[in-house]
Formats: structure tokens, C-alpha cells, sequence
């Protein structure tokens, strides 16, 4: 069965939802630092918790809560194979020439999937709790006071908004142009590397190409949709934050706090 | 070659992890040689339809054969299906990527086990029959021609190959009048050579006057088959057109609300003209 591209919004009234977006980004930065930070199995154990509440707090599904890391098992495979291999460490299990395998690289190789797993998870709770003009208007919101050292703040957080909701289209658009390939004979399943990489022209130059041509499409409509130089833009509402705002961004403070001081014991 | 549609379905999971039922228990065959037409509202399932006949997806239910063998089954060669049916996407010109035309072209026989000058030969071909010059386009960059040319060449591309069957999505969306009926003609000179032709469109007058048969998809399922005519007829009859008439059926309509009635038969321009014909020579049915 076929999966749509994940990390798009899904509408919702659950508590994440509702929680304002200046304090979402604030609190994936610092529970990313505390995915970052954990050190030993506790560590683990209280981010873990910590992700599987905020599951349950985003209303979501689990399955599309995951999703995106079931679209890179091999990749997460790729990097634990690296690390188990290649990290080396003393407390070796077997070896073969330069590939080593070792108790330590198997922990390195746990540690940093575990550490991709939880922040993909926390960024697709992120994103698909909050709409992408949510997302720009915090953006902005936050580096304000770049705009003191001549940062155009604005259209940082429109340009980085406006990537990241591209990014479903995109992958969508890369699938109609790879199943319009393989349609006309193009074979991505060559074993041979060189090949490999060859046939993936027919699908990347579409892609950069299509891409180039929405781009130009998106500013002449928006253009003349009114937007111009986003300096002096208003805002249709401006609510202040609510006591749950500060509360989450409270807990997840003190929950990064725990972290490193688990990381001391 | 003939393509037999049994109790397909099509299912998927949006991210909410709801299901979306794309294509409910299709089932209906296509003759060898025949020409259809595939209509509906947008979402009814008509592109995953086409997709699931070229083998680019695989059903979550029921089946495809083609000359009675099962697409998706196990030791199905999919490299000869791709050889067999040919499918031209929606704004084909957006797979253009080669360095000239005639690679761009040339692309799909890559794999086709034919030599250098057979290729070159198939490729002026397929672009001699598209209307163009090969001399003169052969070496151009596909990327510099404009939108009309740029979609031609990249139905050349699918049409190098030879494709027993042609699966057209939207192909006449967004051509000019000109390049449209150029198309439509285009087409019917392949399928006169033998070509089984399925083609998505929106425009009822391209589908009323060229296909010979009609499936009408609404919501994921088949809610009318047969021939062309008669599927229009009938549409007008139980739906109101609600699924789509052409401009001589609304015509009709706007006549009997002023008292003119003309046969239901009344489908393409051309009865249109012969019942006023008809009705001008006392004729009519009154």
C-alpha cells in the first residue's frame, strides 16, 4: 500500500496543535539537545518517554508519527553498519583486515541511529502539528533581533518556510518523474555503482528542472498576489502567549536540564 | 492485445494513517486495437487506473492480464511490459533531460537490444511522426523548444519504442486548438495501424468524437462502460450530464427548453447539424 509523502501538516485540535509555534521551535532546539546530550541507557530512557508523551499529547497516529524513519531503514542500517565497523575501540568481537567489529562501535552505531530516530520523530511531530505559516511567522518572530545587524529576517523565515513545504510536493513530483521514467525503460536497479549513479540523470535533471520552474512560478505569484519586500508586513492576529506556552517550554527546559545532569552522574 | 480488468482495486494510507480508497472493484476488458476513453471528476481514480495498467503500481486487489497472463504475478518479465504498453503522463515535457532530441528519444531503447543505425532509424520514425523535421531538430536541446514542441518530443520518446498499447493521460491539456486536433489525429493514425489506445481526458468533445469506448470513473468506481455514444446518451439520461456532456448535448438541452426537441442521439457537433438539418427540412420529430 502506498504511502503519501510524510512530514505534512495534518489539522487537529490536540495539545500540540494548539500550542503556539514561537515555543514549538524553541522546544525541538532544546529537546534535540537533550536527544543530543543522552548518555547512558537513562539518558535514552527519559527522551524516549519524553517522545512517546508527546505522541500521545500531538493526537497523532503512531504510524504517522514514524513514518518517516520507515522510509530509511537502509540508510539507518548504512550508518550502524559504518559505526559497528569502523569505529573501532578495544573490546573487539571479530575482525577482518581494517573491519573491525567491536562491542563499542556497536554501541556508537546504536547511539547514533537512536539519536536520528528520535530527532526525525521530533521533527515530524513538529511539522505535522504546525502549519507552514505558522512556522514562518515564529521564524520571524525569533530572529527579529537579527534585524539590528541588517539580517532581512523576514524573508529568511519566508525562504526557509517556503523549503520546507516544498519538500512533499517535490518528493511527490520526484515519484510521478521516476514512474514516468521506468514507463520509457529507465532502470534504477543496476547493481553496478557507476551505472547506478548514471541512471539517475534522467530522474535528478527533471527534478532541478521542474523544481527552477515552480520556484519562478511561486514568486511571479506571489508577486502578484501582492507580496512585495516583506519589510513592515503585518500580521491579521497577534496573540500573546498562553500559560500552556510557557508551561512546555518550561518542562522541556527542565527536561534538558535532567538530561545533562543524568550525563554528570 | 487485449487487457482484462478484474475486480481492481486500489488502496493507500494518508500520513493520518487513514485510508483512501482510490480504485473499488473496476472490472470491465479491453479489445485488441480498440480506442477508449477514460472520463470522471478529478480524484476518481482515472490516473491510478492508467498506472496501474502500465504495471507502475501494484493493485491492492483483483487483477490485469494481458492476453489472459496476470501483470503482477510472480516471473511476470516487467521488461517486456514496458515494451508492450507505452504511457504518455500528464505534461510529458517535464521528463525531458537529454543533451539533444535525439537522445532525449532515444532513451527508452536503450535496453531494447537494437543496433545504433536501427535506433537512429526508430528515432526518425517516431519524430518524422510527431511532425517534425529530424534533421533539423535531431541535435537541438529538448529543453530550448517551446511547450507544444517540447510535449511532442517527449510522445516521441514513448512512441520510439512501439508500444502495442498507448496510455494517454490528459495529453491535450493545455495545447492550442491547433496542436490539440493535430494530436487527435495523430493518434487515430496509430490506432488505425493497430495500436490499443486508452486515453484520460476532460474534454468531452475530443472523447465523444475519437474513442470508440467510454469507462466513467466517479469516486474510484466504474459507473457507466460501453460505447461512446451510448454512454453519453445515457449519462445525459440518469446524471443530467452531472458526469460530463458535450457541447452539442448542452445545445440540445438549451433547444428543448425553447420548445426545439431534438433526438437524444444528438452526441458529437456533427449530429447536431445533421438533426437541424433534419428539423429545418420539416423533418424533425417536432
Amino acid at each position: 500500500m502506498r504511502m503519501l509523502p510524510t512530514g505534512e501538516y495534518i489539522p487537529g485540535h490536540s495539545f500540540l496543535h494548539r500550542l503556539d509555534a514561537r515555543v514549538k521551535l524553541p522546544c525541538f532546539f532544546i529537546l534535540m539537545a537533550a536527544v543530543i546530550g543522552a548518555a547512558s541507557l537513562w539518558g535514552y530512557v527519559l527522551v524516549v518517554a519524553v517522545i512517546a508523551v508527546l505522541i500521545l499529547l500531538s493526537g497523532l497516529p503512531l504510524p504517522a508519527a514514524v513514518a518517516s524513519v520507515r522510509r530509511i531503514y537502509g540508510f539507518l542500517l548504512v550508518i550502524f553498519l559504518m559505526n559497528a565497523l569502523f569505529f573501532g575501540g578495544e573490546d573487539v568481537l571479530a575482525s577482518w583486515g581494517i573491519v573491525q567489529l567491536s562491542r563499542g562501535g556497536m554501541e556508537q552505531g546504536f547511539r547514533v541511529v537512536g539519536n536520528v530516530v528520535l530527532i526525525l520523530v521530533l521533527g515530524n511531530l513538529l511539522t505535522m502539528t504546525t502549519l507552514p505559516t505558522q512556522v514562518t511567522a515564529a521564524l520571524a518572530s525569533l530572529i527579529k533581533p537579527l534585524k539590528f545587524i541588517g539580517v532581512p529576517t523576514e524573508e529568511v523565515a519566508m525562504i526557509l518556510s517556503i523549503a520546507i513545504q516544498f519538500i512533499p510536493t517535490l518528493m511527490e513530483e520526484t515519484e510521478l518523474i521516476k514512474m514516468a521514467q521506468i514507463a520509457r525503460g529507465a532502470r534504477f536497479e543496476s547493481r553496478k555503482l557507476p551505472e547506478r549513479a548514471a541512471s539517475f540523470i534522467p530522474l535528478v535533471v527533471p527534478v532541478f528542472i521542474s523544481a527552477f520552474r515552480r520556484a519562478e512560478e511561486l514568486a511571479l505569484a506571489m508577486e502578484a498576489r501582492g507580496y512585495r519586500n516583506a519589510q513592515n508586513r503585518t500580521r491579521r492576529k497577534k496573540e500573546p502567549l498562553a500559560l500552556r506556552d510557557y508551561g512546555a517550554l518550561t518542562v522541556c527546559t527542565l527536561i534538558c536540564l535532567v538530561q545533562f545532569l543524568l550525563r554528570r552522574c | 492485445m487485449s487487457i482484462q480488468i478484474e475486480h481492481l482495486s486500489y488502496a493507500y494510507r494518508l500520513p493520518s494513517g487513514e485510508k483512501v480508497e482510490a480504485l473499488k472493484e473496476i472490472t470491465c476488458t479491453i479489445a485488441t486495437g480498440d480506442f477508449v476513453g477514460i472520463m470522471g471528476p478529478t480524484g476518481s481514480g482515472k490516473t491510478t487506473l492508467l498506472q496501474l495498467i502500465a504495471g507502475l503500481r501494484r493493485p491492492t486487489g483483483g487483477r490485469i492480464r494481458l492476453n489472459g497472463k496476470d501483470i503482477n504475478a510472480h516471473g511476470y518479465n516487467r521488461n517486456l511490459l514496458r515494451q508492450m504498453v507505452g504511457v504518455v503522463f500528464q505534461e510529458p515535457e517535464n521528463q525531458l533531460f537529454a543533451t539533444t532530441v535525439e537522445k532525449d528519444v532515444a532513451f527508452g531503447l536503450k535496453y531494447s537490444g537494437l543496433s545504433r543505425p536501427e535506433i537512429t532509424a526508430r528515432v526518425q520514425w517516431a519524430l518524422e511522426t510527431m511532425g517534425f523535421d529530424f534533421e533539423k531538430i535531431r541535435n537541438q536541446s529538448p529543453l530550448a523548444l517551446s511547450g507544444g514542441e517540447k510535449r511532442r518530443v517527449a510522445i516521441a520518446g514513448v512512441l520510439a519504442t512501439k508500444p502495442q498499447i498507448l496510455l494517454f493521460d490528459e495529453p491535450i491539456a493545455g495545447l492550442d486548438p491547433y496542436s490539440r486536433q493535430h494530436f487527435l489525429h495523430f493518434v487515430t493514425k496509430i490506432n488505425q495501424a493497430g495500436t490499443t489506445i486508452i486515453m484520460v481526458s476532460h474534454n468531452m468533445e475530443a472523447l465523444a468524437e475519437y474513442t470508440r469506448h467510454l469507462l466513467v470513473l466517479a469516486q474510484g468506481r466504474l459507473i457507466d462502460s460501453g460505447p461512446t455514444r451510448e454512454v453519453f446518451i445515457r449519462l445525459k439520461q440518469k446524471h443530467s450530464g452531472a458526469f460530463g456532456q458535450t457541447e452539442a448535448q448542452k445545445i440540445t438541452t438549451l433547444l428543448a427548453k425553447n420548445k426545439l426537441v431534438l433526438p437524444a442521439a444528438v452526441v458529437t457537433y456533427d449530429d447536431l447539424l445533421s438533426a437541424l438539418k433534419q428539423e429545418l427540412a420539416g423533418g424533425g420529430p417536432g
